[in-house]
């Protein structure tokens, strides 16, 4: 009954708050908004106003003589129809994120079943593969651009020496290799990431399952085809969603590795957006290829996720 | 039975073999610190091991040694006279007070949010989560001219302030649904017991609860903490004379030839403190970068 007294007590308080400071109301209170305020303040302050502002200056035309800008809502939008680099940076971008999405899960599904191992030296081994997940983009960007220089580049004189390559075409300097340089980069740096998923993912399979296929004599690859696969789906689409999102506004590589060259030929949509920034200072152009970039990413996601019923 | 030790050995080699590529870059970039200037640019043969290792490199971007000086004594003449500095201290300086006070600042906001979402029913939950969610998936690229703008007016542009500032953002959405999932994993039971002894929510928040996800907290931060010291793109646009790591790093590249003993010394020194961090929290990693929706 003592109990139920103070729980009773408690919620009357909590309720009314009557006879108490304010400060301990609201330490007492069980509404949310206390808790929820400051990180929502947050994000509206430096999420949704900034994003409602891109809007409005979208709207926008810059005159890039008097630098002045006067609101023309469809100025910035039609340009972009008649923008070629955008179509070109719309194209890298796709390219290189389904390019890198397919490998980066091929690669990662493939070594998480090689360390899916309990026995001895394998945690070390997983321990090592996760390395290069925390090198920061920027740096892993200089490592890959040091490692394909055209003259004294590691991987380059390694690709000359096995006649895989040519050093008429530095890969980086090349506008039809320059591409899939970066594209290497993002493979070392992002398979490790497939890599600790799928090894979550099969940690937590049933057993039964493959024991049952064991006994009915079925062979390693027919179990991985019928089984793992299957059972790996949900999170196989999950990894290829948050990689896909990340991967889709691609920007440290192709800054520190290329610009966007050789021409525009490694331009992403975000690389677009950066150029026109610092080079044109068109900011209304930027962010109308910024959310454009946006857009994309949104309605390529929601597709995904509608196709593959990926949930949260 | 021979065949299936065979096997074992053929995976044990496979395994090896691909970890072992996989962290070649990682050594040939520490190799290449190490390296004066006449092995890295070495057109004529690769050069591995047949070097005399210098610490010329860490010399100039970490202790600020003068590069005229040390350019005399090593034979390092490349580049000499070239406007850009190498000296990195205060860059270093910088990267931590951001990063530090980024995580400080995400936890400090993101926890709270995390235990009410955790604990608390109400209507539009499920949206507001979302709704938070969602910003992780926004393109930074999006807010970052208007952020300029902002910055600008009110004097946050180019301050290390606006910085700590602006990756708390980024931060936020992973933290805090990384931080619910190991509140979720906490029974409620346990605040309901804590609730019949008399305590008030703040009181079962912060003396009950938050002891018992304190591992979970302190991984979330570690997380946090890397992503705001590798954090590119947004630094890049808010920044002039405040220079991060990776921004930093990027400026040794220049027209007339890149300081690559330099950026591998600053950029081994960038990754070592990561490397160290990451270790302490394996375990956490994939509830991180999975937004918490991938419990492990």
């Amino acid at each position: 009954m003592v109990e139920r007294a103070h729980i009773a007590e408690g919620a009357r308080r909590a309720v009314t708050g009557t006879g108490r400071p304010f400060l301990a109301r609201i330490l007492s209170s069980e509404h949310p908004f206390p808790w929820l305020f400051p990180i929502s303040a947050m994000l509206v302050l430096f999420g949704v106003y900034p994003l409602l502002y891109a809007i409005w200056l979208s709207l926008h035309k810059r005159n890039p003589v008097t630098r002045l800008s006067v609101f023309e809502p469809a100025w910035n939008w039609m340009k972009i129809f008649g923008d070629q680099r955008v179509w070109g940076a719309i194209g890298h971008t796709y390219l290189y994120t389904g390019c890198a999405i397919v490998i980066e899960l091929a690669l990662g599904l493939l070594i998480a079943l090689l360390l899916d191992s309990d026995r001895k030296g394998y945690g070390v081994l997983r321990a090592l593969m996760t390395l290069p997940l925390v090198v920061p983009p920027a740096v892993a960007g200089m490592m890959f651009l040091l490692m394909l220089d055209g003259s004294f580049g590691v991987l380059s004189r390694g690709l000359y020496a096995m006649g895989l390559w040519s050093p008429a075409h530095p890969i980086l300097a090349t506008s039809s290799s320059a591409l899939y340089g970066i594209l290497l980069t993002d493979i070392w740096q992002w398979t490790p990431f497939m890599v600790l998923i799928m090894m979550a993912g099969l940690r937590a399979l049933p057993k039964g399952p493959f024991e049952a296929a064991a006994i009915d004599g079925a062979t390693a690859v027919q179990a991985f085809f019928r089984l793992t696969l299957p059972m790996l789906s949900k999170i196989i689409a999950l990894a290829v969603l948050i990689r896909g999102v990340d991967l889709f506004r691609i920007y440290d590589y192709i800054k520190v590795m290329t610009e966007g060259g050789p021409g525009t030929s490694t331009e992403t949509l975000t690389a677009y957006a950066g150029a026109i920034y610092f080079k044109n200072a068109d900011f209304p152009y930027a962010s109308t290829v910024a959310l454009l970039t946006l857009i994309l990413v949104v309605a390529t996601s929601t597709l995904f996720m509608k196709i593959f019923r990926v949930r949260f | 039975m021979p065949t299936s030790l065979a096997r074992r050995l053929l995976r044990d080699a496979t395994a090896v073999a691909v970890v072992a590529i996989f962290m070649f870059p990682l050594f040939w970039w520490a190799l290449t610190s190490f390296k004066p200037t006449s092995a890295i640019f070495n057109k004529d043969e690769v050069v591995f091991f047949d070097f005399t290792p210098t610490l010329v490199n860490y010399q100039v971007t970490l202790l600020g040694k003068s590069r005229a000086e040390l350019a005399i004594d090593s034979g390092n003449t490349f580049g000499v006279g070239g406007g850009s500095t190498y000296d990195s201290r205060q860059t270093i300086v910088d990267s931590i007070v951001v990063a530090v006070g980024a995580t400080a600042l995400t936890i400090l906001l993101g926890v709270s949010a995390a235990y009410s979402l955790s604990r608390m029913r109400f209507r539009g939950r499920q949206a507001y989560l979302n709704w938070v969610l969602s910003q992780r998936f926004m393109p930074p690229i999006a807010i970052i001219v208007p952020i300029v703008f902002m910055f600008h007016y009110v004097g946050l542009r180019d301050t290390l302030l606006g910085l700590i500032l602006i990756d708390t953002l980024i931060n936020l959405p992973l933290a805090v649904l990384m931080m619910k999932s190991f509140f979720d994993d906490v029974p409620v039971e346990v605040d309901e017991a804590a609730m019949i002894d008399g305590a008030t929510r703040f009181q079962i928040f912060w003396k009950v609860v938050l002891p018992l996800v304190a591992g979970g907290v302190a991984a979330t931060a570690v997380l946090c903490f890397i992503f705001s010291w590798t954090e590119f793109l947004l630094s890049l646009f808010l920044t002039t004379s405040i220079r991060t790591l990776p921004v930093k790093i990027s400026t040794f590249v220049t027209s007339t030839g890149s300081e690559w003993g330099f950026i591998s010394a600053l950029g081994t020194s960038a990754i070592v403190p990561s490397f160290i961090f990451i270790l302490l929290v394996q375990k956490q990693l994939v509830r991180g970068l999975t937004l918490g929706s991938l419990k492990e």
